[in-house]
């Protein structure tokens, strides 16, 4: 038989015609405008990292910036300002200090105390001891800002005031009382003043310095909230392109990732209606072919029966030769049904199911409950096909994995949709992410070749199980066919 | 009614109690008995419009046993009216105590109704006839009055060779910088003011006002060494007090550098203080800058009014206290190492003190707990200082700081009692044990103002001892005596000294508090002669006579 099968496939001219998209060249993965990613933009990460290099130097450069300004600022204050200040709280002791001896001095030449002059040498020395500390401290801190010949002019004027106090209080303790006020009004008193003068002369350049150091800080300032700003830009630059780099690749990683999903789903349509081509194809020549061939040799036998004399041995074969070719012929036009219910094309959906699920029934042994609801309308061929595939591995998996024994079919012809309903009340197989197997991605498929929706849920209602709903537009289902997606024209 | 009674008896009774525990709290309780006592005193600035600088600065007090009854009297010093605008005759005032609480004004029959613009007064035996002898500082000419012994005082002021030396003189203090064993003199000028040179200054360059020490010249302070003859020598100029940029206006005795000769210690008000160190040759050096306490920590001289020194850590070496202007603290200085360290913003002493003008200040034991505390008398010189300076009054509580031991004090006066720190225009202040009870009682006089005496009554049973101390070589006030006790994990030491506070002078017996101890292991004198005596195990509760190189008797109560 199967050499006879092998040698009619070979001779059936139906065989050596292509068939259909089984042998149409598949087109190549990348071929509708999806281009190969070139290797610089295969990934975006060194750009984001280039991006975030960028940020960060800015923002290190920035850092380092202010703290070099602030740096430049410090050394300002302290070097600058307050030595200056430091400086002229010393010249206002220092003044100070001159005061006291201005008004020791009124006093001593004033003669309304009842004490010689000496009298006055130990106030004298005091204001000498603090004036001597005030010098040497306001030497240390005006060395940047005073010229040398300043400095000398100062120390110079003290050491010549101080010898002339010394003179005076000489001729005090002789007792030339007379001569030491004239000295202190002639001389002393005049080099105060001019002490005082110099001193004042330095307070003023202290207040014209710090004024300049001042203008410097404002414009340190000035300089760092401009650099502030600049660097705020920079970085605020470097950031938005990172982001509008990371927006590019974005877009085009999900452009990459709609192009390749609607491969996948061209590739499974295409995987889809080969598969039913293919097998309508075998279908019909097991149906056609081999069913007419085993026909011919059914009536070819019963005719040579007819010669065989009745009761010979030879006729007994013959009848036994035809039962075999009648069983075979049986199961040849079964497994040409079960691949592809020539039904469907011939009576359509509703017919294929009146048939269908009494023989579904009949083989698992599990209990239908099939209602159908709705105006009943003609459901193209090829939607058909796919509606009965898909009540077919729902009913499959029902057999297969929910150990359920009872099912409840329901097809509803709805004035907008068709609706297939298939429940159990089994194990539910949606949980378990091991069993995506193709099946259901199938269904999917076919779901959505016919612009239809599948939900697969476990219902709530607290009997469990599966609940496979298919919905699928009525005008879809009606006109499918006249679309160039139908399965059969391919 | 009825109701309306007893609910106000209840909140007396309430306040009362209130004040009753916090007075239990400090363990003493303050009782104004200024009337009760007879001490109907009214001080006389002169004031009358011409706003003459020394109108805002009067007047000082003392505590002195002029009659040598046992019994600390009263003296209160008076201003006077100015020339030209004469209303009332007033005199300083002698309030002999009669030992029951209350007081006689003895002035006239002590010949003291004496009218001149006094200040200050320093009390002390210049002649060492035993009984304390008066110095009155004014402004014009200072009055010396000799106690004769009997109950009357003698204007010796020319005899003594202080005449014809005016001044505008504020505190004094006597003591013995030579250790002759003799009593000499020191007193304080402020500026060179008269009514002839007085200035006219103004806020609204209309009307006149105060004017600040600024405006005025300096005036150097005075020195005058007793010859022993009832007469005194001007040694300003050639012992190195003399310095005519000075504006004095408090003196403290003290020994700072512990060599045992007396320095002194000058509060200049807008200058800086002056740490006069004794060079034991009859000269003085002024330390005051290295030793730290010329200027304030921000080295600006602050307007330094009162002063005292007291060992108030108990380390044995001496404490200071200066009271300065509002808006400045009191200084409160600590020896530490050569120099003095000013604790005041950590101790509670500076901040309480920044809104107040401090002028008369004591170091005294006044709980009797061990510690030396701190009483001060503040009041500001401006009337219209609230106009100018919302926190800050006229009138100011006085303030009490109580030591804590550590380095802390606590301000307390408003749970003294009694209307304690009822805010006065305060200017001098002393203590003396007037009702010998054992304890130190509180003399405040005010500017312009009554005279105000707190008796002070120890509610924790806390118990002093007390020396007084008698110089045979040395003065016979035994003025720069240390005297030290010794008792369980307790030492004390106390100068007996004149002057401090501000133109004030407090009682010369020394009082130690002991809490409640019974006895003390020993004191150790450290007469100004030189000589060191030590006595043993003595009760506390009492005081002692101790007279140098003769003993010590105990006195059958304080």
């Amino acid at each position: 038989m199967a050499s006879l099968l092998q040698q009619h496939c070979h001779t059936h001219p139906a065989l050596l015609r292509p068939i259909g998209p089984v042998t149409r060249a598949i087109p190549p993965l990348y071929a509708r405008g999806v281009s190969r990613p070139s290797p610089s933009d295969r990934s975006p990460t060194i750009g984001l990292v280039l991006g975030l290099v960028i940020t960060f130097s800015a923002v290190l450069a920035y850092s380092a910036y202010i703290t070099w300004q602030v740096t430049g600022l410090r050394k300002l204050q302290t070097e600058l300002v307050d030595r200056n200040r430091k400086d002229s709280l010393q010249l206002l002791r220092i003044q100070n200090d001159l005061n006291l001896l201005a008004v020791a001095m009124r006093d001593m030449v004033s003669s309304d105390e009842p004490y010689p002059l000496t009298a006055w040498s130990a106030q004298f020395q005091r204001i000498r001891t603090d004036l001597d500390d005030a010098m040497r401290l306001e030497a240390g801190f005006a060395a940047a800002s005073r010229t040398p010949e300043q400095s000398a002019f100062l120390t110079s004027s003290v050491t010549q005031f101080w010898d002339a106090v010394d003179r005076v209080f000489a001729l005090a303790h002789d007792g030339q009382e007379k001569e030491a006020r004239k000295q202190i009004q002639n001389s002393l008193q005049e080099r105060q003043a001019a002490l005082s003068t110099a001193v004042a002369r330095f307070l003023v350049q202290n207040t014209e310095n710090e004024e300049q150091a001042g203008q410097r800080i404002v414009q340190i300032y000035d300089r760092v909230q401009r650099q502030v700003y600049f660097f705020l830009a920079a970085t605020l630059l470097a950031i938005l392109l990172n982001g509008l780099s990371l927006i590019r690749w974005n877009r085009r990683l999900f452009a990459r990732l709609a192009e390749i999903s609607e491969r996948r789903s061209e590739l499974a349509q295409k995987l889809i209606s080969t598969q039913e081509s293919t097998l309508r194809y075998i279908s019909r020549e097991l149906h056609d072919e081999f069913g007419q061939i085993l026909t011919a040799i059914g009536s070819m036998l019963r005719r040579a029966g007819t010669h065989a004399p009745e009761g010979s041995s030879l006729r007994a074969d013959l009848q036994e030769v035809l039962e075999t070719v009648q069983s075979t012929l049986d199961k040849v036009r079964s497994l040409s049904q079960a691949l592809h219910p020539v039904m469907l094309d011939e009576a359509g959906l509703e017919s294929t199911l009146d048939w269908y699920i009494p023989t579904i029934e009949r083989q698992t042994g599990i209990t239908i409950s099939y209602e159908k609801q709705g105006k009943p309308f003609l459901v193209d061929g090829a939607a058909g096909v796919h509606v009965y595939r898909i009540l077919q591995e729902a009913l499959n998996n029902v057999a297969r994995h929910s150990g359920a024994k009872q099912v409840s079919v329901r097809l509803r012809f709805l004035a907008q949709t068709l609706e297939l309903e298939v429940r159990d009340r089994g194990a539910g197989f949606a949980e378990s992410p091991n069993r995506r197997g193709i099946g259901l991605v199938a269904m999917r498929e076919r779901s959505e070749l016919m612009g239809g929706q599948l939900v697969v849920t476990r219902p709530t209602d607290g009997d469990g199980g599966t609940l496979v709903h298919l919905t699928v537009p009525r005008e879809k289902a009606e006109s499918y066919a006249k679309e160039d997606h139908s399965v059969t024209s391919r | 009614m009825a109701g309306l009674a007893s609910w106000s008896q209840l909140s007396r009774l309430q306040s009362f109690a209130a004040q009753s525990a916090a007075n239990n709290a400090l363990g003493f309780r303050f009782t104004d008995v200024t009337s009760q006592a007879g001490i109907h005193f009214q001080h006389n600035s002169g004031a009358f419009g011409g706003k003459f600088l020394p109108e805002t600065l009067g007047s000082g007090c003392a505590f002195l046993d002029y009659d040598r009854d046992g019994w600390q009297d009263i003296l209160l010093i008076n201003g006077s009216d100015w020339p030209g605008h004469k209303k009332s005759r007033t005199t300083l005032r002698l309030y002999h105590n009669n030992g029951n609480g209350t007081f006689t004004d003895v002035t006239a029959r002590a010949g003291l109704d004496v009218e001149l613009y006094g200040m200050g007064v320093a009390v002390g035996d210049y002649n060492n006839d035993g009984y304390p002898d008066i110095l009155v500082t004014c402004v014009g000419q200072n009055r010396l009055f000799r106690n004769t012994g009997k109950g009357t005082f003698v204007d010796v002021t020319n005899a003594a060779g202080l005449g014809k030396r005016e001044g505008f003189s504020t505190s004094a203090l006597w003591f013995d910088y030579d250790r002759d064993g003799l009593l000499d003199l020191f007193v304080c000028n402020y500026v060179k003011w008269s009514l002839e040179a007085d200035i006219f200054c103004s806020l609204d360059g209309k009307h006149k006002s105060y004017c600040t020490p600024e405006a005025y010249r300096g005036a150097t302070c005075w020195l005058f060494h007793n010859r022993g003859n009832g007469t005194f020598e001007d040694v300003t100029a050639t012992s190195g007090i003399f310095d005519s940029s000075s504006k004095s206006l408090g003196v403290a005795l003290l020994d700072e550098n512990r060599d045992g000769w007396p320095d002194l210690l000058v509060a200049n008000d807008t200058q800086p203080n002056k740490l006069y160190r004794n060079q034991h040759n009859g000269t003085f050096k002024d330390a005051a800058v290295e030793a730290g306490i010329a200027f304030s920590s921000e080295g600006k001289a602050r307007a330094g009014m009162g002063v005292d020194v007291a060992d108030f850590d108990n380390s044995g070496a001496p404490g200071v206290a200066i009271t300065n202007f509002d808006n400045e603290m009191i200084g409160l200085y600590r020896l530490s190492g050569k120099s003095f360290e000013d604790i005041a913003p950590q101790s509670g002493v500076g901040i309480a003190s920044r809104n107040s003008l401090g002028f008369g200040c004591s170091f005294l034991d006044i709980d009797l707990d061990g510690w030396l505390d701190f009483a001060v008398a503040n009041g500001h010189i401006d009337e219209t200082v609230r106009n100018i300076r919302g926190n800050v009054g006229y009138a100011q509580p006085p303030q009490l700081f109580l030591n804590g031991g550590k380095g802390t004090f606590r301000e307390v006066a408003a749970e003294a009692g009694d209307g304690f720190d009822h805010p006065k225009v305060g200017r001098g202040l002393a203590y003396g044990d007037f009702d010998r009870d054992g304890d130190l009682d509180l003399l405040i006089t005010t500017n312009n103002g009554p005279a105000y005496l707190y008796r002070n009554d120890q509610l924790a049973g806390n118990r002093s001892i007390r020396f007084h101390v008698v110089g045979t070589k040395s003065n016979r006030d035994a003025i720069g005596a240390s005297v030290r006790i010794f008792g369980a994990g307790m030492e004390q030491s106390r100068l007996v000294k004149g002057g401090s506070s501000y133109l004030s002078q407090s009682e010369l017996p020394v009082t130690f508090g002991v809490e409640k101890r019974d006895r003390i292991d020993r004191v150790v004198i450290d007469w100004p002669s030189g000589q060191t005596e030590e006595y043993k195990n003595l009760a506390t509760g009492r005081a002692y006579d101790c007279t140098e190189a003769k003993g010590i008797v105990p006195r059958d109560r304080y």
